[in-house]
C-alpha cells in the first residue's frame, strides 16, 4: 500500500460490493413479486425501496472510495486526516444500517412510521429519497466531512489537477443538489418538481461529472495518455453534459402539472443529451488507439471502455427513444422507463465503479499482477444478463404502452396476463446477474491474495 | 481549442444553463397554484397518508413511482369514491385476487387520501394521461347525434380524431379549439370553398340544416 489513506478507499470498496450483492438479492425478490405479490414477508414497496437505496448508496460509497484514492494519488500525499476518513466511513455504515432497519420495521408495521416534527420517522414515502429527515442530515454531515477532508488534502500540496477539480466540483454539486429534497410541500406538484431537481441533477448532472473525471483518471492510469489532452476532452464532455442535462430536466416536467413551455425546453435539450455520451465513447477508443502501449490491467481497460459504451446505449439511446413529448405522453410511467433505468445505471455507474475498483485495487493491495479471468467472467455474466433483463422489460413496456395506453386495457390485466412471461424471463436473467455479482464480490474481496502469499 | 478555453466554456456555459433553470423555476413556481385547485387541510392530510404508507413504493402518481401498481393521478375519475374507500381499507375483501395487501388505514385516513386523490385528478397535467385511442372510439358512453352523423357520413375516411381515421383532410382532434364556431362549421360543410379557398373537401349541402348543426355542435366539443 503506497499510502495509509488507501485503506479507507479499500473499506469503502468492500462495503460497496457487499451492498451491491444485497441490492441484487432484493432485486430478485422484487422480480418474483411481479409474478407472486405475496412471495415475501415484506411487501413490494419495502423491497423496491431497499433495491434502489442499496444501489444509490453502494454507488456513492464506491465514488467516495474512488475519490479518496484519486485525491491522494493526484496530490501525491496522505489524506489531510486519516482518522477523519475512517470516522466518516464508519459513520456512513452505521447511518445506512439504521436507515435499513427503519425501512424493514416500517415495512412490517406501517403504523410505526409516525409523524415527528412534521416529518416521517422511518420512511419519508418519497421515491428514491425515502430516507427520513434525521438520516438526510446525517448523510449531509457525512458528505461534508468527506468533501472537507478531500479538499484540505488538495490544498496540502496545492496540485490543482483538472481531474481533481471536476471530481470535487461534481461532488460539491451533488451535496448541494441533495438539499432541494429536504423540505415538505403541501402540493404534490411542487413536491415532484423539487424532487426531480435532486434526482435528475444527481444522475444526469453531478454524477456524470464524477464519471467524466474518473474516466479521464482511468484512461491516464491504464494507458499513460497525455493528461493535457485528456483534460481538454473531459472539459468539453462535462460542458456538453451540463449544457444538455441541466435544462434536459424539463423532460420530467411535461405532465406533472407544470406549464406547457417545459415540453419545448425538455424536448429540445434532452434530445441532445446522448451527444456528450457518444463523445466519451469516442474519447475512450481514441485514447486506447493512440497510446498503443502494452496494457497490463486488461480487465480495467475493458470495464472502462464498456462503461463508456453502455453509458451511451443505456443512458443515451434508451433515454432518447422516449424523451420527446409526442412519444413520452404514451410511454410515461410504463416499463419503458424501468428498462431505461436499468441499462442506464448499469452502464453509467455500475460499470464505472467496478472499473475504478479494478483499476485502483492492485495498487491499493500492492500487487503488480493478478488473475484477471474472474473479472472477465463476472463482467460477461452481468452484462449478458443485464442486456436480456433490459430486452424483457423493454418488451413488457412496449406491450403495456400499446395495450394499456393506446387500447385502453386495464393496468392490472396487462400486468398479470399479457406481460407474465416477461416477468418470468426477467427473474431468470436476474439470477444470471446474481451469478456475475457473486463472482465479482469474491474477486474484489480476494484480489491479489494469492500472489501476496507467493511473494 | 485549448484546454483553458474548454475549461472556461465548461464553467461559464454550465453556470449560464443553471441560471436559466433558476429563472424558469421561479416562473413555474408562480404559475403552479393556478394550475391546480386550492389545497385544503384535508387534501394535505391525505398527502401525508400517501407518504406514511409509502404508496409510491408500488404505485405511480403523475406517472412517477414504482410501476408495480396502477397510476393514481386519475384514480377518482372512473371509480366511485365509495368503492375506493372500501378497497383502500381492505383490498382483498373487495377484490379477492388483488395484489394489494391490507395496510391498516383508518377510515379517516382513507377519506383524507381520497380527498388528496380528488385534488390530484383536477391538476392541469397538459392532457396526461391521454385518452386511449381505441377505447375512445368505442367508449361505453352513448354517442351524440352529431357524433353518429359524423360516423354515418364516413367523415373519418379523411379526418382523424384521436389517431383514428384517414389523413387526407386535416386532423380534427382539437378542432373545437381551432374553430369554436358552429356557424363556421355549417358554412364549411355546406360549401367548403367559401370559408377555405381551394378546399379539396366535397360539399355536404345534401344534409338537412338540423343534421349540419348537429355535426357542427359535435365538432366544437373536440378539444
Amino acid at each position: 500500500m503506497k499510502y495509509q489513506s488507501h485503506q479507507i478507499a479499500h473499506n469503502f470498496y468492500t462495503a460497496s460490493v457487499l451492498l451491491f450483492l444485497v441490492q441484487i438479492i432484493v432485486g430478485i425478490v422484487a422480480a418474483l413479486q411481479f409474478i407472486w405479490p405475496d412471495f415475501f414477508i415484506l411487501n413490494f414497496n419495502t423491497i423496491r425501496t431497499l433495491h434502489i437505496n442499496a444501489l444509490v448508496v453502494w454507488l456513492l460509497m464506491g465514488m467516495m472510495g474512488a475519490t479518496y484514492y484519486v485525491v491522494t494519488e493526484e496530490s501525491e500525499t496522505e489524506l489531510w486526516s486519516i482518522p477523519l476518513g475512517h470516522l466518516q466511513f464508519w459513520a456512513t455504515v452505521i447511518a445506512v444500517t439504521a436507515v435499513v432497519v427503519g425501512y424493514i420495521v416500517m415495512g412490517l408495521n406501517p403504523q410505526t412510521n409516525m409523524e415527528v416534527f412534521g416529518t416521517r420517522l422511518l420512511n419519508e414515502g418519497r421515491e428514491y429519497i425515502e430516507a427520513p429527515r434525521w438520516a438526510d442530515i446525517l448523510i449531509v454531515v457525512s458528505v461534508l466531512l468527506f468533501l472537507f477532508n478531500c479538499i484540505m488534502t488538495v490544498f496540502k500540496t496545492k496540485k490543482f489537477t483538472a481531474v481533481q477539480g471536476v471530481l470535487l466540483g461534481g461532488l460539491t454539486f451533488l451535496a448541494l443538489m441533495y438539499l432541494p429534497g429536504m423540505f415538505y410541500t403541501k402540493s404534490m406538484v411542487k413536491d415532484q418538481f423539487w424532487w426531480w431537481w435532486v434526482v435528475h441533477l444527481w444522475v444526469e448532472g453531478s454524477w456524470e461529472l464524477i464519471a467524466a473525471a474518473l474516466l479521464a483518471f482511468m484512461l491516464h492510469k491504464l494507458l499513460g495518455a497525455d493528461v493535457k489532452v485528456l483534460a481538454k476532452w473531459m472539459y468539453i464532455e462535462t460542458g456538453l453534459v451540463l449544457f444538455t442535462g441541466i435544462l434536459g430536466l424539463g423532460h420530467h416536467y411535461y405532465w406533472i402539472g407544470t406549464p406547457k413551455y417545459w415540453l419545448w425546453v425538455g424536448g429540445i435539450f434532452s434530445s441532445l443529451e446522448p451527444i456528450p455520451l457518444l463523445l466519451m465513447v469516442w474519447d475512450a477508443f481514441r485514447t486506447t488507439r493512440e497510446t498503443r502501449g502494452v496494457v497490463q490491467n486488461k480487465i480495467g481497460l475493458y470495464l472502462t471502455v464498456a462503461h463508456a459504451i453502455f453509458n451511451f446505449v443505456g443512458a443515451g439511446l434508451w433515454g432518447v427513444i422516449h424523451t420527446l413529448p409526442q412519444v413520452n405522453q404514451w410511454t410515461h410511467g410504463t416499463q419503458i422507463t424501468t428498462a431505461h433505468g436499468h441499462l442506464a445505471f448499469y452502464g453509467a455507474y455500475v460499470l464505472l465503479i467496478v472499473a475504478m475498483m479494478y483499476v485502483t485495487l492492485p495498487s491499493i493491495k500492492g500487487v503488480k499482477d493478478f488473475n484477471q479471468s474472474r473479472g472477465f467472467l463476472s463482467f460477461w455474466w452481468m452484462t449478458i444478463s443485464m442486456i436480456f433483463i433490459v430486452i424483457t422489460i423493454t418488451g413488457a413496456g412496449m406491450v403495456q404502452t400499446y395495450l394499456e395506453r393506446l387500447l385502453g386495457l386495464d393496468y392490472v390485466t396487462v400486468k398479470a396476463s399479457y406481460n407474465l412471461w416477461f416477468w418470468i424471463f426477467r427473474a431468470i436473467f436476474g439470477v444470471g446477474f446474481l451469478v456475475g455479482v457473486l463472482i465479482l464480490v469474491t474477486d474484489i474481496l480476494t484480489l491479489g491474495k494469492k500472489s501476496v502469499a507467493v511473494e | 481549442m485549448s484546454t483553458n478555453a474548454a475549461k472556461n466554456l465548461f464553467i461559464y456555459g454550465s453556470l449560464l444553463c443553471f441560471v436559466v433553470l433558476v429563472i424558469l423555476t421561479v416562473d413555474t413556481m408562480g404559475k403552479l397554484d393556478k394550475r391546480a385547485p386550492e389545497i385544503t387541510e384535508q387534501v394535505n392530510a391525505g398527502k401525508k397518508v400517501w407518504h406514511k404508507y409509502d404508496c409510491i413504493g408500488c404505485h405511480t402518481i403523475l406517472g412517477n413511482g414504482s410501476y408495480f401498481a396502477p397510476d393514481l393521478t386519475k384514480a377518482v375519475e372512473r371509480k366511485p369514491k365509495e368503492y375506493l374507500k372500501k378497497f383502500i381499507m381492505d383490498p382483498r375483501t373487495i377484490k379477492p385476487n388483488s395484489a394489494m395487501p391490507k395496510l391498516g388505514l383508518s377510515e379517516k385516513e382513507a377519506d383524507n387520501l381520497i380527498a388528496f386523490l380528488d385534488w390530484m385528478d383536477k391538476v392541469d397535467t397538459n392532457g396526461w394521461p391521454p385518452k386511449p385511442i381505441l377505447a375512445g372510439a368505442i367508449s361505453g358512453k352513448t354517442a351524440s347525434t352529431g357524433q353518429m352523423l359524423f360516423q354515418k357520413n364516413d367523415c373519418s375516411a379523411c379526418h382523424q380524431i384521436n389517431g383514428i381515421g384517414g389523413t387526407a383532410g386535416p386532423d380534427l382532434t382539437h378542432i373545437g379549439n381551432v374553430r369554436p364556431d358552429v356557424e363556421w362549421h355549417i358554412r364549411h360543410l355546406k360549401d367548403p370553398d367559401t370559408v377555405v379557398p381551394d378546399s379539396a373537401m366535397p360539399s355536404f349541402h345534401h344534409l338537412s340544416d338540423e343534421d349540419l348543426r348537429q355535426i357542427g355542435e359535435y365538432l366544437i366539443t373536440l378539444k
